[in-house]
């Protein structure tokens, strides 16, 4: 049974800190599709980073800078040169995953996975089986709980909350919704360098290229699925692992009687179901998604 | 007069070519109920935007308290004192009434719990008579709640210049007695208030000073109320140009001049002529929209304009999407134009003669971003087979030939709808919905955001539209617009009938059945 | 019209913004940008037999970026053009397999019939969910693709396995020549007439038929066409049929065309690319046919980069997603740019 924990923890834990990530954009009215590219960004930076540095605390501070900068990029090219959100959050995923397979070609020569010497600290022997795991998966509710006070119960989170939902309403107070897209997104950076982190360095401290296959899609379907509400977002976010982890066990248990890649599909079913879910339970109504380029409110 | 509560020198806006204000100087002086009034797009809301920093003009100072503020910065206006509430509210929907306080203030700790802020925000809201339970959500709440709400969250902070804009144009008339009662409070507290107005009865009703605005400028004021009369303020607000092509009638609804019960039917819809619109027994479900119809039964003859009087959110637009098929009917029959068509949808509605003018112009009329041509031509495209071949040239010219028959100024039909004024977008609408088949026309707030020209065609073209045997169906917020041209007035309650008027109209009885006070 | 020349302009000088960019990105990796530009541009068009190349590379690209252009017209944003890629070309291996012998005149068409359908329903469900209940179709198609790319590794390795392939890379087995539509350069009469006949079929849709227009206004403003009363229904249906269909006959063109044979992961940035051209094309269908050109040649580059240069394809990956963080950016400095000198009307 503890395996079982360990292994949605381990899967989970990156997850959850990138749906944080698009929770607060999604709440300060930006549906970032960039997620999949700044988590590859964490995960690259942090391994490259510490082969490079030989010091964890550097690793993190690099992919911490460069998830920022993807995200302020991000934030400029949508808010300030009024570029389509998914296009542009597209785009920004497209430039993670090559600007990484760019980087690891040119640092190392090569395209091959890139293997850490250590990874993040862990536990250790004082937690028992969980000893495996990393910081980072104990300190991930508190980063939840931390988002749910952050975004529901201060001035702040109104406000940013209100840049989404009524720009104008934000505006009329004083706030500049602009603004606080900004902060949300650079808020977003931190914590997809460190869900990013989890992923590569958490367990394996391997970088392979695309090893986020889709994490980070999959995270903002999880924020679509929990209605941008961080807690239950993160339990989307935990279901879908849920669903993953026990379809690499019931291939343990079965073997060759299922198809793995069958396996494989089942975290991104219960995406596609979770969020036809929420679209239901919201009575069919639908956000304004479509090609903003046309539309003309 | 020195040092006055809020005080523009020579202020300018321009919204690309168009002048919203040019060189406006005026001085509001302390402790008063200052009222600004002029038609539609006559720079009222700009004006009021620009004391409460949300615009910045292009040119001007601004002054409160004979101190200086930057231009276009709302933090500074509010830190002066200057709070601006509104036409539309400014509340995030889904926020609850103690959250939408708190994100408007300043103070207090800037993380808190659900009860802390229940609790700092409830004796705020009942010492200005706002009665609410501070857990609800904003969006289930009722207008004249929601406006109450609004100017409590104007005045977290120590206002001392409250700007209204248009704070009226939703209320019941008893709503906007009870409003007039709170700003005459608030001015004994030594606020300055400042009402955006459109209507001269409710300017004489409650201001001390009159300002009057037409096309950007400032044609004269403050005047004290007292010296001025309502004739010279009606001809202020509607200019020399626009008035001698006026009907008086329209005039004094247009500008709500005197009580609109003078009104009186100079129409007669012939007794035996046939129905239009039969709606029998229909109920819906209430959505997201509007509250649910029950059981509701309308009958329009042709030849007759029956206007739909009520607070808004009582089922006027349930009313319209149910006929319009944009809402299931669970009980109850509609014909049009003869025409059973209850299971019918909307584009075998129109082709039995149902016409449309939505709401929302921008959004539900026109595609703003889309051609003259495909606009005007989407009604008619939607009446022929998907695949069938069109051609756009011949389309085109019918459809110049359509806009110039109805006087659009455009350059071309393929222009964008988004170009053109809001007076001539709502022709193009016309254009479309009022062709030589129509039998049944829904004007839903047909009139709104129109400066007193246009709305003078828009109120002559449906008054032709009767007299070639058309039935009308005229929604509106505006008692004055009702009463000028319906043969009957409906006013709706909560998704149903509240009763049914027709001329000589008495405000005071279609005010009571609005919200419900038997009389 | 001026208003087009103003958003090619537009255009353009976002594709430059993105290409600037790209060359820090190049230049802070190690690698020289002007040097790498260079060889990107000889790669699509200057070395011998490059255009050939492009064009093999720009023809399929073209008809899926059209259908794409048709669901972003009708307002949906279907990026699930790469699933629905890969279930025509799966659908198509299917019926190949099935009918192996039967005459070519029967096999090819039974095989384009496949394609389409396998295309259009991977974009039906999504269409469905997105009609029926709402849900968003930004999230279904992309999870779509995911599902796909999966199901093409498991029909290669498993029902389709060529049990002569060899390498890491499972493979079906290679589709009899009688039934290939051109050689592996992939430049045949046959696709370039196919390709035609959708630029015609598409164009016509879209400038000659009430759906053109309706689909037009329905995707700037769904709610005025409903209060004019279209069928969302219909229209949105159809639109997100076309578009799996003709992202369908892509993967068709490929697998019965140049690859001959099916393999996991082929192609796997074809979807994106031709989302991209669709937005750089400004959802046109004439544009979009100059430039599946341009982006072709991007494609074919990205084999020549790492072969004939020593450089990393990554580099094509970059441009692409560059361009696609700026193509759809519409105000700010650009558009003072370009309306500096005239006069405000």
């Amino acid at each position: 049974m503890n395996d079982i924990i360990v292994a949605i923890l381990r899967s989970g834990t990156p997850l959850i800190y990138v749906t944080m990530a698009g929770v607060v954009a999604q709440r300060a009215g930006i549906w970032n599709l960039g997620l999949e590219g700044l988590m590859i960004i964490g995960a690259c930076a942090a391994i490259v980073g510490i082969v490079l540095t030989g010091s964890f605390a550097l690793a993190m501070l690099i992919a911490i800078i460069l998830c920022v900068l993807a995200s302020v990029l991000l934030w400029f090219v949508i808010e300030k040169l009024k570029a389509n959100p998914i296009i542009a959050g597209l785009g920004l995923t497209g430039l993670g995953l090559g600007g990484t397979s760019l980087a690891v070609q040119a640092i190392f020569g090569s395209q091959a996975a890139v293997t850490a010497p250590f990874g993040v600290p862990k536990l250790g022997p004082a937690f028992g089986p969980f000893g495996v795991l990393s910081i980072f998966v104990l300190a991930m509710p508190f980063a939840v709980f931390a988002m749910w006070v952050l975004l529901r119960r201060t001035r702040f989170g109104l406000r940013l909350a209100a840049s989404g939902e009524h720009p104008f309403a934000a505006r009329s107070v004083g706030a500049n919704p602009s603004r606080m897209r900004l902060a949300a997104l650079i808020i977003g950076g931190v914590l997809c360098a460190i869900g990013g982190a989890e992923l590569a360095a958490g367990s394996l401290q391997i970088y392979a290229q695309n090893m986020t296959a889709g994490r980070g899609f999959m995270a903002f379907a999880a924020v679509i699925f929990g209605a941008a509400h961080p807690i239950g977002s993160a339990f989307a976010a935990l279901f879908f692992s849920v669903v993953g982890a026990l379809g690499i066990r019931a291939q343990l248990l079965f073997g060759d009687a299922v198809p793995h890649d069958l396996l494989l599909a089942l975290p991104y079913i219960a995406t596609v179901f979770g969020v036809w879910l929420s679209g239901k339970l919201r009575g069919g109504r639908k956000a304004a998604t479509g090609f903003a380029e046309l539309r003309d409110y | 007069m020195d040092n006055p509560a809020l005080e523009c020198r020579d202020v300018t806006v321009a919204y690309g070519s168009v002048m919203a204000l040019s060189g406006v100087g005026i001085a509001f002086e302390r402790g008063k109920i200052h009222a600004v009034v002029g038609q539609n797009g006559a720079g009222k809301t700009t004006f009021a935007r620009v004391a409460a920093g949300l615009v910045r003009p292009a040119v001007g100072e601004l002054r409160i308290n004979g101190q200086q503020v930057k231009t276009g910065k709302v933090k500074d206006a509010r830190a002066a004192g200057v709070e601006l509430v509104h036409q539309s509210f400014a509340l995030p929907p889904s926020f609850t009434v103690a959250e939408a306080m708190e994100f408007g203030s300043d103070r207090g700790a800037a993380i808190f719990t659900r009860s802390a802020l229940q609790k700092r925000w409830a004796p705020h809201l009942k010492s200005l008579d706002v009665n609410v339970d501070p857990k609800r959500r904003v969006r289930d709440l009722p207008v004249e709640t929601q406006q109450g709400i609004e100017i409590a969250r104007a005045l977290v902070a120590d206002a001392r210049v409250l700007i209204l804009d248009e704070p009226t144009a939703v209320l019941s008339p008893s709503g906007i007695e009870m409003l007039f009662e709170r700003v005459r409070k608030l001015r004994d507290r030594g606020v300055t208030v400042i009402l955006i107005l459109h209507k001269i009865r409710e300017v004489l009703a409650i201001a001390d000073t009159v300002s009057v605005l037409r096309g950007g400028r400032l044609v004269d004021g403050p005047v004290a109320c007292a010296e001025i009369g309502a004739k010279r303020l009606a001809e202020m607000i509607v200019g020399p140009a626009v008035a001698r092509t006026l009907a008086s009638g329209d005039a004094d609804a247009a500008t709500g001049r005197g009580a609109p019960a003078a009104h009186t039917a100079n129409h007669h819809t012939p007794a035996d002529a046939g129905l239009v619109l039969d709606m029998r027994g229909v109920s819906t479900l209430s959505d997201a929209e509007g509250p649910a119809l029950r059981d509701l039964s309308l009958t329009i003859k042709a030849g007759e304009i029956v206007g739909i009087a009520g607070v808004e959110g009582n089922g006027q637009r349930t009313l319209v999407r149910a006929i319009a098929d944009l809402v299931d009917a669970t009980h109850g029959t509609l014909a049009v134009g003869g025409v059973d068509v209850t299971a019918a949808p909307l584009a075998r509605r129109r082709a039995a003669g149902l016409r449309v003018i939505p709401f929302e112009r921008n959004t539900e009329g026109l595609s703003l971003s889309s051609s003259l041509w495909e606009n005007w031509s989407a009604r008619e495209l939607l009446q022929s087979r998907l695949l069938s071949a069109i051609n756009p040239a011949r389309l085109k010219k019918r459809c110049d030939e359509a806009l110039q028959a109805w006087g659009v100024h455009y350059a071309t039909t393929g222009q964008q709808a988004g170009s053109l004024s809001g007076g001539n977008a709502q022709k193009v609408i016309l254009a479309r919905e009022v062709d030589a088949d129509a039998k049944l026309i829904i004007a839903a707030q047909p009139t709104r955001g129109l400066d007193i020209g246009a709305t003078a065609f828009v109120w002559q073209s449906l008054r032709e539209a009767r007299d070639r045997g058309c039935g009308v169906l005229l929604i509106s917020s505006d008692l004055d617009e009702l009463f000028d041209i319906s043969d009957r007035v409906v006013v709706m309650l909560s998704g149903e009938v509240a009763g049914t008027f027709s001329a000589p109209y008495r405000i005071g009885a279609v005010g009571a059945a609005m919200t419900g006070v038997s009389q | 019209m001026t208003g087009k020349f103003v958003s090619v302009l537009r255009g353009l000088i976002f594709i430059v913004i993105a290409l600037a960019l790209c060359g820090v990105i190049f230049q802070f990796a190690g690698y020289s940008a002007l040097g790498m530009f260079h060889s990107v541009a000889e790669g699509a068009f200057f070395r011998p037999g490059a255009w050939q190349q492009s064009l093999r590379w720009a023809l399929p690209l073209f008809i899926t970026a059209a259908g794409v252009g048709i669901s972003f017209r009708a307002g949906y944003f279907n990026i699930g053009a790469q699933g629905q890629f890969y279930l025509g070309a799966i659908c198509a291996a299917f019926m190949a397999e099935w009918l192996n012998g039967a005459p070519a005149f029967v096999v090819i068409p039974a095989c384009f019939a496949a394609g389409m359908t396998g295309g259009a329903l991977w974009a039906l469900w999504p269409g469905l969910l997105r009609l029926q209940s709402g849900t968003d179709e930004v999230i279904t198609t992309l999870m779509g693709n995911f599902l796909a790319g999966l199901l093409l590794v498991y029909v290669t390795a498993g029902p389709l396995k060529d049990p002569s392939g060899s390498g890491q890379q499972a493979s079906s087995r290679p589709l009899a020549a009688a039934y290939r539509i051109s050689d592996s350069l992939g430049l045949s009469p046959t696709i370039i007439v196919i390709a035609a006949l959708v630029a015609l079929a598409m164009w016509l849709l879209v400038n000659r038929t009430a759906f053109g227009v309706l689909a037009s206004l329905a995707g700037r403003n769904p709610t005025m066409v409903q209060w004019q009363g279209a069928t969302v229904w219909r229209l949105g249906l159809s639109s997100f049929l076309i578009s799996g269909a003709l992202a369908g006959l892509a993967g068709t063109i490929e697998f019965m065309g140049p690859n001959g044979r099916l393999a996991g992961g082929f192609l796997p940035t074809h979807g994106f690319t031709a989302i991209l051209i669709a937005l750089v094309a400004n959802l046109s269908v004439v544009g979009t046919a100059f430039v599946s050109v341009f982006f072709g040649g991007l494609a074919s580059a990205a084999l020549y980069l790492p072969i004939m240069a020593g450089l990393p394809s990554a580099a094509i990956e970059i441009i692409n997603a560059a361009i696609a963080l700026f193509i759809t950016a519409k105000s700010g400095f650009v558009d003072r740019l370009l309306a500096f000198g005239r006069r405000s009307a």
